[in-house]
């Protein structure tokens, strides 16, 4: 089918992409600079084209459905929120050197999703549901901004360290990150994006979960987990709205609550049991 | 002497301690890790199953303990529900506490630029002078700011200047009120709903009606009007997994039928606040047999035993009842058996005993005394229903609108002023004083405030 080689192809442009974010770290040549950009795009593009078609392909086999419905397609759904994401926030805070620790999760993402079924199954009844669009996408999107969140944190970290550490005369490529205040407002911009997202995921969740099952919460390890998440970056942005929780203890709490996202999307149908489909 | 002022102020002080004590941001930052850590002990032990499950894996002794400490139904436990109480009264205080504030802020005006708010907006204020005349630099002043701030401006002349107020995104500071009481009227929703409403579920075989169902843990839910399942279906796909489950069902009340609908999976029936929803399907067998002895001499050749149900096999001192149905039978080298029956045997001279009659071959009982071949199986088809009752639904989505709205506003919406002052300087010409201030994102409304002031500039 032409979305599997598509979505084959945008493995490998991820692959190259993650490459030459890396090297960009190294070089920092503004027309490598370009190339990393161009190459992360081209990724999208034939990402989002092969969703598109795998979309398409689903009506000519008589099933017609969006394709959001099991691990795979929710993986390959996943890398490519992630790298919209950190498009978006690229153009917009202008920090490329952040690329390389935020686009070796699409790769990695499409590179696991290779090793799951892609069959385009019909839905089961549970699944047949106008809400199924809005509560994927919004959920998503959200995780994808906890995501480069996570990666930007992450790299704050090695940032403030290198910068508390007294100059050792020409440093090495820590000194061309950006400003580690930078990073701490992106970290704080990205969840602020991620948490509106995250809480119309829940909600909308919720209402089709009235409308499926007659209960909008039944505290299924997919619901608290979920519930977990969101408590966490609710207190992360209670302590840095009230209390200006800055810089490490931000950094810190951005990565658990990423690290619990993770949890809720994977570990929870990998490990614990409930209500979810994608387990298998 | 101190004795008796310590005595004195302990009351106020107490109380005083309890009020900081509820409006911490301390308290909230704890409670929302405790609750998010305790839930995970939820998803790690399952809820609510039945005993048997949790003996399988767990020892008796901490069977017992997990119960008595309320991890097998967490979220209902006195502690899981008094961290969510704490977090409600967290809330109200917090809410009571910022409430003044709050209004202050939306209300209070400073609809002039005097010298001391000059003082205060020095990072944000710009003075231009034009050779104009002020009525002519008002008018085009005006005209470039409404482009930004819609909305009529208030004016105040005092000193010999005219001022002029802009606002917008006030609201915005009603954030703060609509994030936190969301959340309390999602409780009272969820509270609401545990206590007027009620949750079951009920199986309704074809052409039977039902108009009361278990629900909770004790008491029989008896319905006003009843609840008659005319069909049931399941489609499948090629594949063999289920397309589509529907019952036909029709509310009858008084021997009318008010009501009838075929319900799926997403789409429930509602009638007088109780709500009908597809959630599994099943069905028993009435099972004829014909009956033979040891030497295969036919003893009856049409047993009918409807489901679960003991009958009788005439002439000699036997009963019978089909006790279970399996649809996809295991045999025990693990392959698929097709449908079996589980039979239960009472004969006078041995003790009962159970047997499972796969299909094609008939079932003989241990010592061979009797064997029993299916001659009939009809399928009687019921529906699985969850029922529910849920006044408190309404708050919780009206709580969750309030929610997103009030995040929407907390994070995307600054309250931004700006005040305009037109005036004479001492050389007769015209000068415009711009200042502003936002409550949020300051950095991007001081670009704002440039780009405005640009334009103005060039305001000839």
């Amino acid at each position: 089918m032409t979305n599997s080689l598509l979505f084959g192809i945008s493995i490998f442009v991820y692959f190259f992409a993650m490459v030459l974010y890396v090297s960009y770290l190294a070089f920092r040549s503004e027309t490598l600079g370009k190339i990393c950009t161009l190459t992360l795009l081209s990724g999208v593009l034939i990402e989002t084209a092969a969703i598109f078609i795998r979309w398409y392909e689903s009506y000519q086999l008589g099933i017609g459905r969006a394709p959001l419905t099991n691990l795979y397609e929710s993986l390959v759904f996943f890398a490519l929120t992630i790298a919209v994401t950190y498009l978006i926030v690229e153009r917009k805070f202008g920090i490329k050197t952040a690329g390389a620790f935020v686009t070796p999760f699409p790769f990695i993402i499409m590179a696991y999703a290779s090793l799951n079924p892609n069959e385009i199954q019909p839905l089961v009844p549970a699944l047949q549901s106008n809400w199924l669009i809005s509560h994927v996408v919004t959920c998503f999107v959200g995780y994808a901004a906890f995501a480069v969140s996570f990666g930007v944190s992450f790299l704050y970290l090695f940032k403030v360290n290198a910068e508390n550490r007294p100059s050792k005369g020409e440093g090495g490529f820590l000194d061309h990150l950006p400003a580690s205040a930078l990073l701490d407002e992106v970290g704080y911009k990205t969840i602020a994006i991620g948490f509106p997202l995250l809480t119309i995921g829940i909600i909308t969740g919720a209402f089709w979960a009235n409308v499926a099952w007659g209960t909008y919460w039944s505290w299924d390890p997919k619901e608290t987990w979920s519930l977990i998440v969101w408590l966490i970056y609710a207190a992360y942005l209670h302590a840095r709205i009230t209390r200006g929780w800055k810089g490490k203890k931000a950094a810190v709490l951005s990565i658990v609550g990423f690290l619990a996202t993770i949890f809720c999307y994977l570990g929870v149908n990998l490990i614990l049991s409930g209500l979810h489909s994608y387990g298998g | 002497m101190s004795e008796e002022v310590k005595k004195q102020k302990k009351g106020p002080d107490l109380v005083d301690r309890i009020w900081y004590f509820f409006t911490s941001l301390k308290l909230v930052i704890v409670l929302l890790l405790v609750l998010s850590i305790v839930s995970i002990l939820g998803t790690i032990v399952e809820q609510n199953k039945l005993p048997q499950e949790y003996y399988s894996y767990l020892g008796p002794g901490t069977v017992e303990l997990f119960g008595k400490l309320g991890f097998l139904d967490m979220y209902h436990s006195w502690w899981f529900i008094s961290c969510l109480a704490l977090l409600a009264l967290n809330i109200i205080a917090c809410t009571m506490d910022r409430y003044p504030a709050i209004i202050k802020g939306m209300r209070k005006k400073n609809v002039v630029l005097d010298e001391k708010l000059e003082t205060e907006l020095t990072a944000d204020l710009a003075k231009i002078k034009y050779a104009l005349p002020a009525e002519e630099v008002e008018k085009q002043v005006t005209a470039v700011v409404g482009k930004d701030f819609a909305g009529r401006p208030v004016v105040t002349e005092m000193e010999n200047a005219r001022h002029f107020f802009y606002e917008k995104g006030k609201y915005s500071r009603l954030s703060f009120l609509l994030t936190h009481l969301s959340i309390l009227v999602i409780f009272a929703g969820a509270v609401g709903g545990s206590l007027f409403g009620f949750k079951g579920y009920v199986n309704v075989f074809e052409g039977e009606m039902i108009s009361s169902l278990p629900a909770g843990k004790n008491a029989a839910q008896v319905l006003n009007f009843s609840v008659r399942c005319n069909s049931f279906n399941v489609d499948f796909y090629p594949s063999g997994a289920p397309k589509d489950y529907r019952s036909d069902l029709s509310v009858i009340r008084d021997g009318k039928e008010v009501m009838r609908k075929t319900i799926r999976v997403n789409d429930p029936l509602s009638y007088e606040g109780i709500t009908f929803y597809q959630s599994s399907y099943g069905g028993f067998p009435d099972v004829t047999f014909a009956v033979r002895d040891k030497k295969g001499l036919l003893l009856d050749s049409s047993v009918f035993a409807p489901f679960r149900k003991e009958v009788a096999v005439p002439g000699v001192n036997l009963k019978i009842e089909v006790a279970d149905y399996q649809e996809h039978f295991h045999l025990s080298d693990g392959s698929e058996g097709g449908p079996a029956i589980g039979l239960n045997i009472y004969s006078a001279s041995a003790p009962p005993e159970g047997i499972w009659i796969t299909s094609g071959q008939p079932g003989v009982n241990h010592d061979g005394t009797y064997s029993f071949e299916v001659k009939d199986l009809k399928m009687k088809r019921y529906t699985g229903l969850q029922v529910a009752k849920d006044p408190g639904v309404w708050l919780v989505w009206a709580g969750s609108i309030m929610l997103v709205a009030g995040i929407m506003l907390a994070f995307f919406v600054a309250h931004k002023k700006l005040w305009i002052r037109i005036r004479k300087d001492g050389k007769g010409r015209t000068e415009v004083t711009a200042a502003g201030t936002a409550n949020k994102n300051k950095h991007a409304f001081s670009s704002e405030l440039k780009r405005l002031v640009k334009r103005l500039q060039e305001v000839s």
